[in-house]
C-alpha cells in the first residue's frame, strides 16, 4: 500500500477544480521540453515545449489535443519511460526516475500478456515488486478489483477469447489492483467501439469515484474529456504547448445524471471544439503527420 | 443517447449462453481421415496402372506393390531397420545440440546488443551458406566417419534456430516492455515473464526449420560423406544397384519421417502459443 498522502480520497477535492489552487499538487511539470533525435538527420524533433503543469491529489486531469501534439511523450515522461530534455517533472517532490509502484498505467492497446488468463494478468501487477502480498491476500484484492470492472467469472479466460473491452478491462483492473496514487491512461478507450466505449466510461467515472485515484487521461476525444475529466488540458501541436485550462464545472456523478443532455456540458464542448478547431486547420495547413 | 446501460454482464448467465452445443454428422472427426485414405489409395492406385501398362521404363518406376514389398523384405530382412535407426538417432542427437547451442544463443543475440554485433555476420553467413559446400571440408578435417555426419545435422539446424530466436526477442511487443515496466518487472522479470513467453512461438519455429533443415543435413551427409551408414546410404546403395523399389521405398519411408515431425510440430506450436492464431485482431 502506497498510501502516504491520506487527502486523496477527501471528497471536498474531487469534482471541484476551483478549490484546487492553494493546495500541493501531486504531480508538477515544471518547464518541459521533449524531443525525440533523429540521428541520421542530425535533428530533433521537438514534441513538447515549455509545458508547466500542475496536477492535483484526487484530481481527474484530461489532456485533449490533435495526434501529434506531445500527448503521448508527456504521458511517458511521468510513467518515466523517457526523460525531458529540459525542465522536470516531479510526484509528491521527487524527481521521476523510471517507473514506480506509485504510477500505475492504463494503455491504449491493453498490453495484457496474452499468455496470461484474466486473473494471472491482474496479479502481474502485484507479483513484481516486494513486499509481495501473501496468497490470500492477492486472491482477494484480484477478486475485488475484477468485481469492480465487471469481469468477476471471467478469471481463467485468456485475452484472445475476450472483446478488446473486456481486454481493457484487464488492463484497467491491473492498474487499480495495487492500489497506486496515480493512474496514467493513455487513450483507453480509443480503440473500443463507440458503444461499448460510452458504457465504460461511464462505468470508470464510478470506480474512480470509489478508488480516488489521482487521473492522467489521455484522449483525442473532446467529449470523453468533458464527461470525465475535472480539468481539461487543451494541447495544441507541433511542438505541443499547453493552449489553456478549462476547469469543467459539472456535477458528479455525470453519467449517472445525463451530463450530455446538460447545456453546459454542450457549451464546454463548443468551446474546446473551438481551441482546437483553429488548431486543427493550422496542422492541415503545417502539413505531414508524424 | 442520454441514459448509460450497466454493460458489464453478470457471467454466470453470459458465459452459458453464448456458448451452444453444435449438432455434427457422426463422421465428422474423421471426415478428413477418411478423405486422406481415399486420396492415397487412388493415388497408388493409378500409380500401380501405370507401372503396370509399362509407359515409363519399369527400371526407373516400379509398380507400387513392388515398392511396398521392398519396404517389408527390407524390414523383415534387417536392412532397413539399423539404418532407419542410425540416422533417426543421429538427426535426434543432432538435433539437440543444435537445439542446446542455437536457442540460447539466437535469445542472447536477441536481447544483448554487442552479442548480436559480434556474432551475426557470421551467423548470417552461416545460414545463408549452402550446408552442400561444407561437405569436403568436413571430410578432411572429420574424415567420413559419423562425426561428419552429426556434425552437418548440426550445422544444418543451429543458424535457422538462432535466427528465429533472435528475431522473436527482437519483435517483442513494445507496449507489454512498457508494461513490465510500469508493472515492476526488474531484468530478469522482464525476461522470463515478458520477453522469453513472446519469444516461444518464435523458438518453436525455429526448431520447425531446424528440424527441415537437420533432414537435409541428415541426408547430404549420408549420400555424399561416404559413411557407409543411414537411410541416405541406403538411398545411394540402392541406385548403385537399380533396385527402384528400394529406392522408391526408402523415400517413401523419408517422407513419412518428415511429414510426422512437422506436424508434429505444428500441434506443439498450436499447443504452446494458442494466443498466436486468434489475438491479432
Amino acid at each position: 500500500m502506497t498510501q502516504a498522502v491520506p487527502s486523496i480520497t477527501d471528497p471536498a477535492l474531487l469534482g471541484d477544480g476551483g478549490t484546487l489552487t492553494g493546495r500541493k499538487p501531486l504531480i508538477e511539470i515544471r518547464n518541459v521540453s521533449a524531443g525525440y533525435e533523429n540521428k541520421r538527420a542530425k535533428t530533433r524533433l521537438i514534441a513538447l515545449r515549455d509545458v508547466t503543469l500542475e496536477v492535483y491529489p484526487g484530481e481527474f486531469l484530461a489532456i485533449v489535443g490533435p495526434s501529434g501534439c506531445g500527448k503521448t511523450t508527456l504521458i511517458n515522461m511521468i510513467a518515466g519511460f523517457m526523460k525531458p530534455l529540459e525542465g522536470t517533472i516531479t510526484v509528491r517532490g521527487e524527481k521521476v526516475d523510471g517507473p514506480s509502484a506509485d504510477r500505475a498505467m492504463v494503455f491504449q492497446d491493453y498490453a495484457v500478456l496474452p499468455w496470461r488468463t484474466v486473473y494471472n494478468n491482474v496479479k502481474f501487477a502485484l507479483e513484481n515488486r516486494r513486499p509481495r502480498p501473501n496468497k490470500d491476500e492477492l486472491a482477494t484484492r484480484i477478486a475485488k478489483v475484477l468485481a469492480m470492472v465487471g469481469l468477476s467469472g471471467f478469471e481463467q479466460s485468456y485475452p484472445y477469447e475476450l472483446s478488446g473491452g473486456m481486454r481493457q478491462r484487464v488492463g484497467i483492473a491491473r492498474a487499480l489492483v495495487s492500489d497506486p496514487e496515480i493512474l496514467l491512461m493513455d487513450e483507453p478507450f480509443g480503440a473500443v467501439d463507440a458503444m461499448t466505449r460510452e458504457a465504460m466510461q461511464a462505468e470508470f467515472e464510478k470506480i474512480i469515484a470509489e478508488t480516488g485515484q489521482t487521473v492522467f487521461f489521455i484522449t483525442h476525444s473532446i467529449d470523453e474529456a468533458v464527461a470525465l475529466a475535472d480539468r481539461v488540458v487543451v494541447v495544441s501541436s507541433r511542438p505541443g504547448h499547453i493552449k489553456e485550462i478549462v476547469d469543467i464545472d459539472l456535477p458528479r456523478s455525470r453519467f449517472a445524471e445525463g451530463v450530455k443532455s446538460n447545456p453546459r456540458f454542450g457549451e464546454l464542448r463548443e468551446h474546446i471544439w473551438g481551441l482546437l478547431q483553429a488548431e486543427a486547420l493550422g496542422a492541415k495547413i503545417g502539413g505531414a503527420g508524424v | 443517447m442520454t441514459t448509460v446501460q450497466p454493460a458489464p454482464a453478470k457471467p454466470d448467465e453470459d458465459v452459458s449462453s453464448i456458448t451452444e452445443a453444435i449438432t455434427r454428422s457422426r463422421w465428422a472427426p474423421f471426415r478428413s481421415l477418411i478423405i486422406t485414405v481415399l486420396n492415397l489409395t487412388v493415388f497408388f492406385t493409378i500409380w500401380q496402372l501405370i507401372a503396370l501398362a509399362e509407359v515409363i521404363n519399369p527400371l526407373f518406376f516400379p509398380k507400387a506393390t513392388a515398392m511396398f514389398s521392398a519396404i517389408y523384405t527390407g524390414f523383415a530382412d534387417g536392412i532397413i531397420g539399423p539404418e532407419l535407426w542410425h540416422s533417426v538417432q543421429n538427426f535426434t542427437i543432432g538435433l539437440i545440440i543444435a537445439s542446446v547451442i542455437g536457442i540460447p544463443l539466437g535469445l542472447l543475440m536477441g536481447g544483448v546488443r554487442i552479442v548480436d554485433l559480434i556474432l551475426s555476420p557470421y551467423v548470417w553467413a552461416m545460414a545463408a551458406l549452402p550446408r552442400v559446400a561444407l561437405i569436403p571440408l568436413l571430410i578432411l578435417i572429420l574424415g567420413f566417419g559419423n562425426s561428419m555426419q552429426l556434425t552437418i545435422i548440426v550445422l544444418s539446424a543451429v543458424f535457422p534456430m538462432m535466427v528465429n530466436c533472435m528475431e522473436g526477442v527482437k519483435t517483442v511487443d513494445p507496449s507489454l516492455i512498457r508494461a513490465g515496466r510500469v508493472f515492476g518487472a526488474n531484468g530478469p522479470q522482464m525476461y522470463f515473464k515478458v520477453i522469453l513467453p513472446f519469444t516461444l512461438p518464435f523458438v518453436i519455429s525455429g526448431i520447425n526449420q531446424g528440424i527441415a533443415r537437420g533432414l537435409v543435413g541428415m541426408l547430404i551427409g549420408e549420400l555424399l560423406g561416404g559413411g557407409g551408414e543411414g537411410l541416405g546410404f541406403l538411398l545411394d546403395r540402392a541406385g548403385d544397384q537399380f533396385d527402384a523399389p528400394m529406392l522408391y521405398g526408402t523415400l517413401l519411408i523419408l517422407a513419412v519421417l518428415s511429414v510426422g515431425l512437422v506436424q508434429g510440430m505444428r500441434w506443439v506450436e498450436r499447443r504452446a502459443a494458442p494466443w498466436r492464431d486468434q489475438s491479432r485482431v
